[in-house]
C-alpha cells in the first residue's frame, strides 16, 4: 500500500481502524503517521472546546419581547439581566404539594424572604414590641396559616406565635450580616433563622393536608 | 310531688349512667403484634392523645392503641420487605375533628435497633430505651427522649417542649421554634439545638470531643458544666446580656474580640469538645456545677 | 450533575424549572434560559461564525424551546434536546440563506490535496503539543461553511456521522469525507499560523 492509497481510505478509518495492510502502512511511513497524528490531535483538542461565549443582553430582551407580543407572557415580570427572581405569588395557587416544595428548598426561601423584606416587622429584636403593635403577617405566612386553621385549628395559633417570632429573627439577622458580611457567626444565625422557616413551613404543610 | 320528684331523680341517674356506659363504649382498646425487618422503621402519625415508644425484646413490634370515638380509626400497613411499618391515626369522613375525638393513646414496644419516627399535632410523645435512630415532631405537644445510646436524634416542635436526657454517644439535632429545650447528660459527636424563642437548657458535661452548638433568637440559653468538662467554650450575644461563672483560660486565637458582658471565650482542661453559645436577644449564662 | 444543574438562580432544580416552564411558567423559563444560553450561544456562533446571526439564532432557538417543551418527555438529557433544537434552527436558517456550501454531496472547494501529503521529515512538524485554543477557534471559524459545520457538529459538539447524516440529509460517507477535509484544513491554517509565528521571532 503506498501513501495515496492510504489516505484515500483515511476518512473512512481514522475513527474506527483500518485493515492490517492499513495499520501496517501507519507503522512504517513517517509522512503518513504525522499526518493522522495530527488529524487525532486537532480532533482531541476540538473536544476541549468549551463553550466560552455568552450572548449579550438583548437576546434575552427579544426573547422577552417576542413571548410578549404574542400573548404568550404578561407583564410585570421581574428580570434582571437574565437573573430570576421568584415572586411567590406568581409561582402558583395555594397547593400542598407547592408548599412542600417552597419548605423544602432553603435557597428558595433566600430569595423569597429577600423579596419580602419590605413587608417584615420593622421592630427591633424586643420581644415587646412585637407584642405591643403585631404588624401583618406577610401574604404567604397568611396563606400557610389559613391551610393549618382549616385542618387543624387548635394549633394554628402556635403556628402564627412562631411565624411572627422567626420573621423578626429573620429580620434582625440580615440586619446583622448587612453590617458585617464578614461575619462568619451573623451567617450562621441568618441560616439558622432561615431553617426555622422552613421547619415551620413543611410542618404546617403536613398538617394542612388531609 | 315526691313521687315526680323521685322519678325524676331516677330518670336524670338513668340518664347520666346511659351516658357513661356510652363513653366507655366508645372507648376501644386494640393491640397489634407487627413483624418488621431487623433494623426497621417504625412510623407513628397521630393528632392527639399520645404515643409512649419503648424499645423491648423480642423481634416484633406490639403496638397497644386506645381510641375515644368512632370517628377515628388507626390504620397499620407494612412494606412488603417487612422494613417499614406504619401507625396512621386516621379521621373517617371529610370534616376535621375536635382535639378529644381525634384523640389516640398509643402503647409501642420496638425490638432493638429499630428506628422510629413519630408525628404528632398535640400528642406528647415519650420515647426510651431504643437502640435505633430517633425521629420526632410535634407542633404542640411535650416531647421526651430517655436512654438513647449511639443513635441519631432528630426532634423538631413548634410549641412542643423538648426533654432530653441521657442520650450518649448520640447525633442529637433539635430545632424548636417556641417551645424550651432541656438536655440533661446528652453527650456525641454533634448536638446541635436551635429555637427561636425557646429557651435553652444544658446539664452534662459536653465529653466525647464532640460539637456542641446552641443557638437562639431570643431564648435563654443556661449551661452546666462539671468542673472536669474538657470544653472550648464560646458565648455570643448582640443584644443580650452574657455571663460566665465557668474557669476558663483565655485562648491564644480567638476567632473573635471577646467583649465583656456580650461575649466570652475560653478553654478547660485542654478544650476537647467544641460549645458555640449564640443568641440574639436572649441572655446566656454559664454555670459551674 | 453540576453546581449549576442543583440550583438554578431561583432556587429550582432543572427538573423542576422544566415542569413549570411546560406549564407556562415564565420566570422558570427564565431560569432554562441562563442555563443553556452560553452552550446553544456558542454552538451557534461556531457554526455561522457571525455574532449577530449567532444572536438571532440564540434567541429562535429559545422561542422555539418555549413552544415545544411541552413535548419534551426525558428519553435523552434536556440539554441533549436543547441541543438538538438549535442545531436544527441553525440548519434551517442555513438551507433558507440558499446556501450552496453546505450542499455536502460536491467538494466544497478545490482539492488542493490531490496528491498524497510526503512531508519527508514529517516527525518535526507535528502539531502535537502545539495548538492553543485560541488559535484552533480562529481557524475553525476561517473554516468554508460547509466544512466548518461539520467539523463543529462532530468534534466539538459529538454528534456521530449518523446523526449529521440525518440531519443535514447526506449520506454517513459523505459526512465522514468532509469531516476529513475540514480537519485537513485546519491542519494547514495551524501550521501556517505556527510558521508565521516562527517567523515573526
Amino acid at each position: 500500500m503506498n501513501c495515496q492509497q492510504f489516505q484515500e481510505v483515511l476518512p473512512y478509518t481514522i475513527e474506527s481502524g483500518g485493515s492490517a495492510e492499513e495499520e501496517e502502512h501507519l507503522r512504517t511511513c513517517p509522512a503518513c503517521a504525522a499526518l493522522v497524528e495530527d488529524l487525532r490531535y486537532i480532533a482531541t483538542q476540538a473536544k476541549l472546546l468549551l463553550p466560552m461565549h455568552d450572548p449579550s443582553p438583548r437576546v434575552w430582551t427579544g426573547i422577552e419581547q417576542a413571548l410578549r407580543h404574542q400573548g404568550l407572557t404578561q407583564e410585570g415580570r421581574l428580570s434582571l439581566m437574565g437573573q430570576t427572581a421568584v415572586l411567590p405569588a406568581q409561582i402558583r395557587s395555594w397547593t400542598p404539594v407547592g408548599w412542600v416544595m417552597a419548605g423544602a428548598a432553603l435557597m428558595a426561601f433566600s430569595a423569597l424572604l429577600i423579596m419580602y423584606r419590605p413587608q417584615l416587622p420593622q421592630a427591633s429584636s424586643s420581644a415587646q414590641n412585637m407584642s405591643a403593635q403585631p404588624a401583618p403577617l406577610p401574604a404567604d405566612d397568611q396563606q400557610l396559616l389559613r391551610g393549618v386553621s382549616q385542618r387543624a385549628p387548635d394549633v394554628s395559633g402556635a403556628y402564627e406565635d412562631s411565624l411572627r417570632e422567626v420573621n423578626v429573627y429573620i429580620n434582625d439577622a440580615e440586619q446583622a450580616v448587612a453590617k458585617d458580611p464578614q461575619d462568619a457567626a451573623a451567617r450562621e444565625q441568618l441560616l439558622e433563622a432561615y431553617q426555622q422557616k422552613e421547619m415551620l413551613y413543611q410542618m404546617a404543610t403536613a398538617r394542612s393536608l388531609p | 310531688m315526691k313521687p315526680y320528684a323521685f322519678v325524676a331523680g331516677v330518670g336524670v341517674i338513668s340518664v347520666l349512667a346511659l351516658g357513661t356506659v356510652q363513653a366507655v363504649a366508645a372507648d376501644t382498646r386494640k393491640e397489634l403484634r407487627l413483624d418488621i425487618a431487623p433494623g426497621g422503621t417504625v412510623n407513628v402519625v397521630s393528632s392527639s392523645g399520645s404515643v409512649t415508644v419503648h424499645g423491648g425484646a423480642g423481634h416484633q413490634v406490639v403496638a397497644i392503641y386506645t381510641t375515644h370515638s368512632s370517628k377515628v380509626e388507626v390504620d397499620q400497613s407494612a412494606t412488603p420487605d417487612k422494613g417499614r411499618v406504619e401507625l396512621r391515626t386516621h379521621a373517617l369522613g371529610d370534616q376535621p375533628l375536635t382535639g378529644d375525638e381525634a384523640k389516640v393513646e398509643y402503647e409501642i414496644t420496638v425490638p432493638a435497633g429499630a428506628s422510629v419516627t413519630v408525628s404528632t399535632a398535640t400528642a406528647p410523645i415519650t420515647v426510651e430505651g431504643l437502640t435505633g435512630d430517633v425521629m420526632l415532631e410535634s407542633d404542640k405537644g411535650q416531647i421526651v427522649v430517655r436512654n438513647v445510646a449511639r443513635a441519631h436524634v432528630h426532634v423538631r416542635g413548634v410549641a412542643a417542649p423538648v426533654s432530653l436526657a441521657d442520650i450518649v454517644n448520640g447525633h442529637v439535632e433539635v430545632t424548636s421554634s417556641g417551645g424550651a429545650v432541656q438536655m440533661v447528660n446528652v453527650s456525641g459527636s454533634k448536638v446541635s439545638v436551635g429555637t427561636a424563642s425557646g429557651n435553652i437548657t444544658y446539664r452534662g458535661d459536653c465529653s466525647g470531643g464532640g460539637s456542641y452548638a446552641f443557638t437562639t433568637h431570643s431564648g435563654a440559653i443556661d449551661v452546666t458544666l462539671p468542673e472536669t468538662a474538657s470544653v472550648d467554650l464560646t458565648a455570643r450575644s448582640v443584644n443580650g446580656a452574657v455571663q460566665n461563672d465557668f474557669p476558663l483560660e483565655a485562648k491564644a486565637h480567638p476567632s473573635f474580640v471577646p467583649k465583656s458582658g456580650s461575649s466570652f471565650a475560653g478553654t478547660s482542661n485542654s478544650g476537647l469538645s467544641s460549645v458555640e453559645l449564640q443568641s440574639f436577644s436572649g441572655r446566656i449564662r454559664v454555670k459551674k456545677q | 450533575m453540576t453546581q449549576a444543574k442543583k440550583i438554578i438562580a431561583s432556587g429550582l432544580t432543572e427538573a423542576e424549572a422544566i415542569e413549570r416552564a411546560k406549564g407556562g411558567d415564565a420566570e422558570s423559563f427564565e431560569a432554562l434560559y441562563g442555563l443553556h444560553k452560553r452552550r446553544v450561544y456558542s454552538l451557534c456562533l461556531r457554526m455561522t461564525s457571525n455574532t449577530a446571526e449567532a444572536e438571532d439564532l440564540t434567541q429562535e432557538a429559545f422561542l422555539q424551546l418555549y413552544r415545544k417543551i411541552g413535548t419534551f418527555r426525558g428519553e435523552s438529557a434536556f440539554s441533549t434536546w436543547l441541543h438538538r433544537l438549535a442545531v436544527n434552527v441553525v440548519l434551517m436558517h442555513l438551507r433558507k440563506k440558499g446556501l450552496p456550501e453546505i450542499s455536502l454531496d460536491e467538494a466544497l472547494e478545490p482539492q488542493h490535496e490531490d496528491g498524497p501529503r510526503k512531508d519527508i521529515g514529517a516527525r518535526d512538524n507535528v502539531l502535537a503539543g502545539s495548538i492553543d485554543r485560541v488559535n484552533l477557534e480562529r481557524a475553525i471559524e476561517s473554516l468554508p461553511p460547509g466544512y466548518r459545520i461539520i467539523f463543529v457538529l462532530h468534534d466539538i459538539e459529538g454528534y456521530e456521522h449518523n446523526e449529521i447524516a440525518e440531519m443535514m440529509g447526506c449520506s454517513i460517507g459523505n459526512s465522514k469525507s468532509q469531516l476529513h477535509k475540514a480537519r485537513m484544513k485546519l491542519r494547514d491554517l495551524l501550521k501556517l499560523s505556527r510558521a508565521e509565528k516562527a517567523a515573526r521571532r
